[in-house]
């Protein structure tokens, strides 16, 4: 056990090398923006200009630069300074880090509960209206982009602007250290819209494996045997059909985590998903490389805990 | 007020274009009394006290003053730092002297500027003693710093005697830099521009900086003086007792407290406020303006509220908008050394063609300023000069909406006999993606496309269009839509000269987007530059402007007026200069 | 989603699969015919299969049928039909659904977005099929080094949040014309014929003689990219073909997966065994026995990413890295509504409600079909 998640660990960090190193030659060879000129205002002279590309190091071959970034980030776990404004890479991820797993613990949650028990639900109420209204509406919930999800919810409820104003709406995020009750309410209708493609997806997945495993023999046994039906589909059907949904739900986690860019964006939150996104409008290359290492350890990370868990529960797994 | 009230509220109810040429001419030949417009002179008296919450999108260009250049940072800069002049909130012209104790002298042949400062202006903590003119001279030198790297400074203070040499690690100090005592400072040029270096300190550069305090900070690379910095203003950042700043996260907010060492006695300023919040990262525009309006006590950074925002106040409350000149125009460059536009003709055709009210349209407006006919904005110096709202007088900017046959005519001049352009090649075109930009460069494309060209529009990031296509001579853009320019300080050189001048295009960050380099444009630069006296230079920049309008480098097609918002409870003063909120007189009510 | 892995359908060896509970004549059916019938009984899956049909037919006649309601084209610019603030005017009699913030019709700008949704995502989903299914065949069918070293391409791949990849290789893609991928590409084949050749080398040295095989077709592979890249100069310009790159980029791990674990539970059946002991050839295996089972998997599982790459690339417009303005796109529209949908709501409603039902209406054919592909499944 402890060699397979050994090996899986060094795995691990080989895929952060390759995933930082691509990303560097991505924004490197084909930067959408010149960070020395952008810098040195509206009137420079060339020196200037070639000063300044020396200062940020921009004039080094492009091994030495990577070079330069992977020392910095091992051994001091720096990420450098952003293009931009010049303030350290890790201040500006870790000062935004919270909301994004605000918005990423809170939309889990939900999504959780109302995913698994609209699935169960539907399960053992097979084909009758109910089943059919919560599938079909799970069908529209997978199917309706997100941001404009978003964009309905806050037209409707909105408190500054919506139809039925009764939700604080755009930009009224508050850290949580600031204003508990303002950060909750701030986040409701972002935590429903992120909310509804997951649970409509979970609801579909655990209808159609619970029902599956609902018509295995064992489960007609232990019916047979005079288990409640309570203690049937909840002991022994949900064990086996929540499975995928684990892995699944560790590997969504992961992403999310990484910043959910569209529903920051419609709501205005002030989180990791959104300056991913405006570092890369600005070619701003210390940042990028910053979210992107970040999202991918989040990712890379989950599918370990994931695989582990496997590891543990199925001795085959670690052989492999 | 009440017929242009009027007026608009018919244009809503109509929906009719036609009106809006009407009202549209209305209201831009007649600022004062058009809705939310600033009034000449504002009220300036004040309750003392309170908490200001400035609402802004993003973050300063640079916290350190040395190196700011943005119109949003100078709002900090101008109630943080003392430089040698300032601009008061009503005179966007005449700056007024604010370390300094008068105007600045500058000698006939424009070759020594003498500058008396105050003797009792003093440092916020923890350096605490008075400013010198020593201070003066290192804030100057240190912007030549290649870690501090100030963007302007070269441009304007380039002439300095000595400059070459302590940029090239030669010298320790400038030499053409004087302090013969501590309240004296004099500047040696080896070029008489003596007149622009004048005008030039009214920018926060001239804000003194102590040496012995900043100069460890300014080693390091790039220099940390900015998160350390000193105030001689009425505020400063709130900052712990080693000056290291606490009221700055960069993105999120700056906070502002009252500096304990400024003496109300030495300052023209006032001061009611007694913190001032800036809150970074509002990127929904939309949302929050409507935070603004309907909140209390909060004003906008850097951002002005969206088209549809700007209807719902213009319509419900007035009161809350302050419009100013920006002191900056827009326009549609076309570059002078590719064809087709290398020929005069055919650039007259363009700007002949061009419905410059459809591109007023997608920035919100007859209400947001009056169709640009040259380039020197209103409110400054040589608009008047230059032909003022009417123009210069050449037929091809006579029609806002522009005129078709004109066009075709100037094209058959131009070597297209069917009044169409028949080449087949696409004209490289790249604007801004996202926003009013991208809607001003779609416009734009499709005015082209009315003579037959064929444009290719790209739309990228503005960091991109910048640094990699239209600064870039290189890239070969033909048109660039989404420029324009903004004053630097109330002198039209800072208008024309680097947008227009042949020798200022540079391989990089070029502004000369036309490239326009014409032999007697050139030389009357040159002579303009050296020319001393307000009115004098006025006079010969606005010749200038005449001179380069009739090139038709680009088509001028606004000059933009700021719209500013404020909370009912804000006693908001406008800094007609920097057409922004001034902190130094605003105060609640 | 689909809820399920389908079965597979039995091998083509010949029988056909009859209903015996059909009294009367006992006619034969092909399992074609047999999927056929269980999709016919589906009345939502029709009902989405017909929208879609309706869809494409107005995608394509977009041109007629604009000029037949007489809406304005979709690109036309008409600032006079906005108001005095230059904000766009509501549903009118000259159009149906209002103008957008510089006067284009919004009919006709929906229509012709229902071009760039389906072209894009038809294409990418194809391309991302035919990958991950020569990938993913390849890995399953061959194993050993060449199985690894896919599966930790995918790995690294998928190691990236897609959406943020996705975005830096559009605004990485947007500069002059565009990204050349050539050069790349002559050195991705380049790597791949070495990497090939040491793996042929090392098999054949360890006496692994299938491995020298599979080195080969790896070898082949960089042979082909390598002329690719020297005889073509692909650059991929900005617009719709650089979401198309992206796009395939991120899904086509998802149907190479699948199809090499189809592969791998495939090659250990009696069918495959029977046919090597027949003295049959790989390639013959491979295309025979293999490929067949494999095209309803495949048919299902490209059916399922299609709806997905729909609103990838609808987000990446929305992002702002989509087609090139003028043309329409419904991400682009509801990106440009979201500063003015308070006043505004047309502009974000009727591009918001196209998407939805499109994208509905292929969930809901892939549904169908993947039921119709399992009759085991209960319910709906």
């Amino acid at each position: 056990m402890i060699r397979y998640i050994l090996r899986r660990l060094l795995w691990v960090v080989f895929l952060l090398f390759a995933v930082s190193f691509i990303t560097f030659v991505i924004f490197y060879l084909l930067p959408s923006a010149d960070p020395a000129a952008l810098r040195a205002g509206r009137q420079p002279n060339p020196a200037l200009v070639a000063s300044i590309r020396h200062q940020l190091g921009l004039d080094q071959p492009w091994y030495v630069q990577y070079g330069r970034y992977m020392k910095n980030l091992i051994f001091h776990f720096d990420f450098g300074f952003s293009y931009q404004n010049g303030v350290p890479v890790r201040q500006l991820i870790f000062s935004r880090l919270p909301a994004s797993i605000s918005l990423a613990a809170g939309a889990a949650f939900l999504w959780l509960v109302v995913g698994i028990g609209v699935g169960i639900i539907a399960a053992v109420r097979p084909r009758t209206k109910l089943d059919r209204a919560s599938m079909g509406l799970a069908l529209v919930g997978i199917s309706a982009p997100v941001y404009w999800l978003g964009l309905v919810a806050l037209y409707l409820f909105s408190s500054d602007i919506g139809l039925i104003p009764i939700l604080p709406g755009a930009n009224s995020y508050v850290p949580l250290s600031e204003d508990p009750f303002s950060w909750f309410t701030s986040l409701i209708m972002p935590w429903c819209v992120l909310a509804v493609s997951f649970a409509a997806f979970y609801s579909r997945l655990l209808r159609g494996n619970l029902t599956e495993v609902l018509n295995e023999d064992y489960i007609r046994t232990a019916r047979a045997k005079g288990l409640s039906e309570r203690r049937v589909v909840f002991r022994h059907g949900l064990r086996s059909a929540i499975t995928p949904i684990v892995t699944i739900f560790g590997l969504d986690l992961g992403i999310l985590l990484g910043g959910a860019i569209l529903t920051e964006t419609v709501f205005n939150i002030p989180g990791i998903g959104r300056l991913s996104y405006s570092s890369i409008v600005r070619s701003d290359l210390p940042v990028i490389q910053g979210t992107v290492l970040l999202g991918a350890f989040f990712i890379v990370f989950a599918n370990l805990f994931v695989d582990i868990f496997y590891a543990f529960l199925d001795p085959r797994v670690r052989y492999e | 007020m009440k017929s242009i009230r009027v007026c608009s509220a018919a244009l809503l109810a109509l929906m009719l274009s036609l009106t809006v040429a009407a009202c549209g001419s209305s209201s831009s030949s007649n600022t004062s009394t058009k809705v939310g417009a600033v009034p000449a002179e504002q009220s300036l008296t004040g309750k003392t006290g309170g908490n200001l919450t400035v609402v802004a999108s993003s973050d300063v260009d640079y916290i350190d003053p040395g190196a700011a250049y943005y119109q949003f940072t100078f709002m900090v800069t101008t109630a943080t730092q003392r430089a040698l002049y300032s601009f008061g909130p009503d005179d966007a012209v005449n700056a007024v002297p604010d370390l300094a104790t008068q105007a600045p002298d500058v000698s006939s042949d424009g070759k020594t500027v003498t500058v008396k400062i105050k003797s009792n202006v003093k440092f916020s903590p923890p350096v605490n003693r008075a400013a010198t003119s020593a201070d003066v001279k290192y804030a100057i030198e240190r912007a030549f710093l290649p870690t501090v790297a100030n963007g302007y400074a070269g441009a304007y203070f380039g002439d300095i005697i000595g400059v070459k040499e302590f940029q090239d690690g030669k010298a320790t100090e400038i030499s053409g830099i004087d302090t013969p005592n501590s309240t004296t400072i004099v500047f040696n040029l080896n070029r008489g521009t003596g007149g622009v270096v004048a005008g030039a300190l009214a920018l926060p550069i001239s804000a003194p900086v102590p040496k012995e305090y900043a100069a460890k900070f300014d080693a390091k690379n790039p220099s940390t003086y900015g998160v350390n910095q000193v105030a001689t203003g009425p505020y400063m950042i709130e900052a712990d007792s080693k000056g290291a700043l606490t009221g700055y996260e960069p993105g999120k907010k700056i906070n502002l407290v009252r500096n304990p060492n400024w003496d109300r006695a030495t300052d023209f300023r006032k001061a009611y406020l007694d913190t001032i919040n800036i809150e970074e990262g509002n990127d929904d525009t939309t949302v929050a303006s409507r935070q603004i309006l309907s909140g209390n006590g909060q004003v906008n950074g850097d951002f002005g509220p969206p088209p549809p925002v700007l209807k719902q106040i213009v319509n419900t409350t007035p009161d809350q908008l302050a419009l100013t000149p920006s002191g900056g125009l827009r326009y549609v460059s076309l570059n002078t050394t590719l064809a087709p536009f290398n020929n005069l003709n055919v650039r007259k055709a363009v700007l002949a063609v061009f419905d410059r009210e459809a591109m007023r349209a997608t920035r919100g407006g007859p209400l947001l300023g009056p169709i640009a006919n040259h380039f020197i904005p209103p409110a400054m110096g040589g608009f008047d000069e230059a032909g003022g709202l009417t123009g210069t007088g050449v037929d091809f900017l006579k029609y806002p909406k522009g005129n078709l046959a004109l066009a075709k005519e100037y094209m058959k001049k131009g070597g297209f006999p069917s009044g169409m352009y028949t080449g087949s090649q696409q004209l490289l075109m790249v604007g801004t993606s996202g926003g009013a930009a991208q809607k001003s460069s779609e416009v734009a494309a499709a005015q082209l496309e009315k003579l037959g060209f064929k444009p290719k529009l790209r739309l990228v990031t503005q960091d991109s269009m910048y640094t990699k296509f239209c600064n870039v001579p290189k890239a070969k853009v033909v048109i660039c839509p989404n420029v324009g320019w903004l004053k630097d300080f109330a002198d039209p050189q800072t208008i024309l000269d680097p947008t227009f001048n042949g020798k200022n295009i540079v391989d990089v960050n070029n502004s000369n987007w036309p490239q326009l380099n014409v032999a007697s444009v050139n030389s009357a630069m040159d002579s303009a530059e050296v020319v001393v006296g307000a009115s004098a230079r006025n006079k010969a920049w606005a010749a200038i402007d005449r001179q380069i309008t009739a090139q038709a480098p680009a088509i001028p097609w606004i000059w933009d007026d700021t719209a500013n918002i404020r909370s009912t409870n804000v006693a908001g003063v406008i800094n007609k200069f920097n057409s922004n909120w001034d902190l130094s007189f605003t105060s609640l009510k | 989603m689909s809820t399920g892995v389908p079965r597979l359908v039995e091998p083509s060896s010949g029988l056909t699969a009859a209903d015996p509970l059909e009294f009367g004549t006992i006619a034969g059916r092909t399992p074609w015919q047999l999927f056929w019938r269980n999709f016919k009984k589906d009345r939502v899956a029709i009902a989405g299969l017909i929208f879609i049909v309706l869809l494409v037919i107005a995608a394509i006649t977009a041109p007629l049928i604009t000029k037949l309601i007489g809406a304005t084209p979709p690109n036309l610019i008409n600032t006079d039909a906005l108001d005095s603030f230059g904000t766009p005017t509501g549903p009118s009699s000259e159009h149906l659904f209002g103008v957008d913030p510089l006067g284009r019709d919004v009919l006709s700008r929906t229509l012709y977005g229902a071009r760039v949704s389906l072209e894009v995502a038809l294409i990418s989903t194809a391309l991302a099929t035919f990958i991950g299914v020569v990938l993913g065949l390849v890995a399953g069918f061959f194993r050993g080094w060449v199985d690894s070293g896919i599966s930790r391409l995918m790995d690294v791949l998928l190691a990236f949040p897609a959406l943020l990849l996705a975005l830096g290789l559009a605004a990485a893609c947007s500069l002059g014309d565009g990204c050349a991928v050539s050069t790349p590409l002559q050195a991705a084949g380049l790597a791949t014929i070495i990497v090939g050749l040491l793996g042929a080398a090392l098999s054949f040295a360890r006496g692994r003689r299938e491995m020298v095989g599979a080195s080969l077709v790896v070898v082949g592979f960089g042979l082909f990219f390598l002329l690719i890249g020297s005889f073509f100069t692909i650059k991929i310009e900005p617009g719709a073909g650089v979401v198309i790159f992206v796009i395939t980029l991120v899904s086509w791990t998802y149907i190479a997966r699948i199809v090499r674990g189809q592969v791998l539970s495939l090659r250990e059946k009696e069918f495959v065994e029977a046919s090597r002991s027949l003295g049959a050839s790989d390639a013959r295996i491979v295309f025979k026995e293999i490929l067949p089972n494999l095209i309803v998997p495949i048919i299902v599982y490209a059916t399922l990413i299609l709806p997905t790459n729909i609103l990838l690339e609808a987000a990446l417009s929305f992002l702002g890295a989509g087609v090139q303005p003028p043309n329409a796109s419904w991400g682009a529209m509801i990106a440009e509504a979201t500063s003015v949908f308070d006043t505004a709501w047309w502009y974000m409603l009727v591009p918001g409600l196209a998407l939805l039902f499109t994208v509905l209406a292929f969930n809901v054919v892939g549904d169908g079909l993947s039921d119709a592909l399992n009759p085991r499944q209960e319910g709906s």
